[in-house]
């Protein structure tokens, strides 16, 4: 009697021994069920559907709180121009890195945690698991100090900006399904489109807008400003937490190799939604650039919403808060979870949305201890946040390309991606994507260390 | 039947391999996504010597720059 048959939707292939089944097994089939449902009945809108979501989710997820402040920022310093077309450069860019990811989960069903861990050893493993560790907290700070801002303007409390951060990881935890989760916070991340709206009310020059995109005006003034915010504009966009997340996402939600073209899908529409609403940031924050912008400190005081009520009418100002508030908390999801993947592959424990807190303890602690730890560093009082929000971005740029060299090297490795490693293609654009952000976030450190150190002027 | 509730009582259910597919959702995984077969490990890859010291410079070189920005960070709190 053939006791078990694992399929590559349907197609049957009898298997030598069964594996043990568990729970979080089940979970997973269902989702795959209706996958392999609406695939063989040829419901094609309904199967994007279905597999949207990682890509997306990641995309937009990097589109938080610090990075909305920084594409603002390079508005309000530089006006329309430069930054302008380098959003969708970079997104592009991001794309190529995430794609390699969401490749690597759906062939291996893992997570880059536990390859790298595996493949190339506990050094390098635990080295990126620190990585990301370091500026998950860092990030994560920013993203609360981003709640904390757009609740501002609303005359609400840091402690309540710490207690709904927290309490919004705690709800999207509680369904023990990875599709629960997803799909919550896929629908809390469309509201990033609330900073293209806050572009429409500052009433842009459209023909000034699509003039930008021939990258001029170079930005001119401080080489030491330009490089904070072409470090942080490039750690706006590609991040080391992204790749955990992706990876690890695309692994948990079942996705197989059959699955590729709607990853790739959902990978691409979440760089173009990020592309634009990341563009729409800047054309709100641009407005501010013939105001004073240049002396706008995004997290000082109420920054930027504050500053768009005055110039632009109380409408944009309260469309950018709300903003921030919704960057902040979506990518507190995305961020705690990428943490809690990373903790639960490298200690080799349940790793996935599919289990109880009960079966997956360390995955469930890690999720909201992260984000409880970050709640209360804006709690402090005197605590430095708006050089914390500032940096957060940088250090995951100065950190990201060891974890993209690895990534790289995954992608290649005939042994766990079979006919699916990369072309030569993926790899030059792969190793350009490493070589510009190393350069963006070596020039900044540098640069203010040695100004920093007196060694060249300030 | 929500699939987190067939779950729990799943393993005692008797027969249900011999379902045909698309009947029983279990079938829809592939062999490595069972939670089973996931958490053995890869096998160690080798890396060449040459990749291994790109490796470690590249590595080296990210903690100085970090150290970098995290003295310039400490230092303009002052």
């Amino acid at each position: 009697m053939r006791r078990w048959t694992a399929t590559t939707e349907g197609a049957q292939t009898p298997v030598l021994a069964e594996p043990p089944v568990t729970a979080e097994d089940i979970a997973r089939s269902w989702d795959r069920s209706r996958v392999h449902h609406a695939r063989t009945h040829k419901k094609r809108w309904w199967l994007l559907w279905l597999l949207l979501g990682p890509g997306i989710l990641a995309m937009l997820g990097e589109n938080d709180g610090p990075s909305m402040i920084a594409y603002a920022s390079d508005g309000a310093q530089y006006g329309l121009g430069f930054f302008v077309p380098l959003i969708p450069l970079l997104f592009a860019m991001a794309f190529v890195c995430q794609e390699m990811c969401m490749r690597i989960g759906a062939v291996t069903h893992r997570g880059y945690g536990e390859l790298v861990l595996q493949h190339y050893g506990k050094v390098w493993g635990w080295f990126s698991a620190g990585d990301l560790m370091l500026t998950n907290l860092v990030t994560l700070v920013a993203e609360f100090v981003s709640i904390r801002v757009g609740l501002a303007y609303f005359h609400i409390s840091a402690e309540m900006a710490a207690a709904l951060g927290v309490a919004t990881v705690v709800f999207t935890l509680s369904g023990g399904r990875y599709w629960r989760w997803e799909r919550i916070v896929l629908g809390m991340a469309l509201f990033n489109g609330l900073f293209l709206v806050a572009a429409i009310l500052v009433k842009p020059h459209i023909g000034a807008v699509v003039k930008s995109f021939d990258f001029t005006p170079f930005p001119g003034g401080s080489v030491n400003n330009l490089l904070l915010l072409l470090a942080s504009t490039v750690g706006a966009t590609v991040t080391p937490w992204m790749i955990f997340f992706q990876q690890g996402a695309s692994a948990d939600k079942g996705m197989t190799a059959t699955d590729l073209k709607h990853g790739r899908i959902d990978t691409a529409a979440g760089a173009v939604l990020a592309a634009i609403f990341g563009v729409g940031a800047l054309i709100a924050g641009a407005v501010l650039f013939t105001h004073d912008g240049s002396t706008i400190q995004g997290f000082a005081g109420a920054g930027f919403p504050d500053a768009l009520r005055h110039v632009a009418g109380g409408a944009a100002g309260t469309v950018f808060a709300l903003g921030l508030i919704q960057a902040g908390a979506v990518a507190i999801l995305t961020i705690s979870a990428s943490t809690a993947y990373a903790a639960g592959e490298c200690i080799g424990v349940r790793h996935s949305f599919n289990n109880s807190p009960r079966q997956a303890a360390i995955f469930y602690a890690a999720n909201i201890g992260v984000a409880a730890v970050a709640a209360a560093v804006i709690l402090i009082p005197g605590a430095p946040l708006l050089s914390i929000a500032l940096n957060a971005n940088v250090l995951a740029t100065v950190l990201l390309p060891v974890s993209l060299v690895l990534m790289v090297l995954l992608a290649n490795d005939k042994a766990l991606m079979g006919a699916w490693t990369n072309t030569l293609l993926n790899n030059a654009i792969g190793i350009a994507v490493i070589a510009f952000v190393g350069l963006c976030g070596a020039a900044y450190g540098i640069d203010s260390f040695l100004r920093t150190v007196h060694l060249i002027g300030s | 039947m929500k699939g987190a509730d067939r779950g729990a009582g799943f393993e005692e259910q008797d027969g249900f391999t011999d379902e045909p597919p698309g009947k029983e959702p279990v079938m829809h995984l592939e062999r490595g996504q069972f939670v089973a077969e996931s958490s053995q490990p890869v096998p160690r890859a080798s890396l060449s010597a040459r990749t291994l010291a790109g490796l470690w410079a590249l590595r080296i070189f990210s903690i100085v720059v970090s150290l970098m920005v995290i003295y310039t960070f400490i230092d303009h709190l002052h």
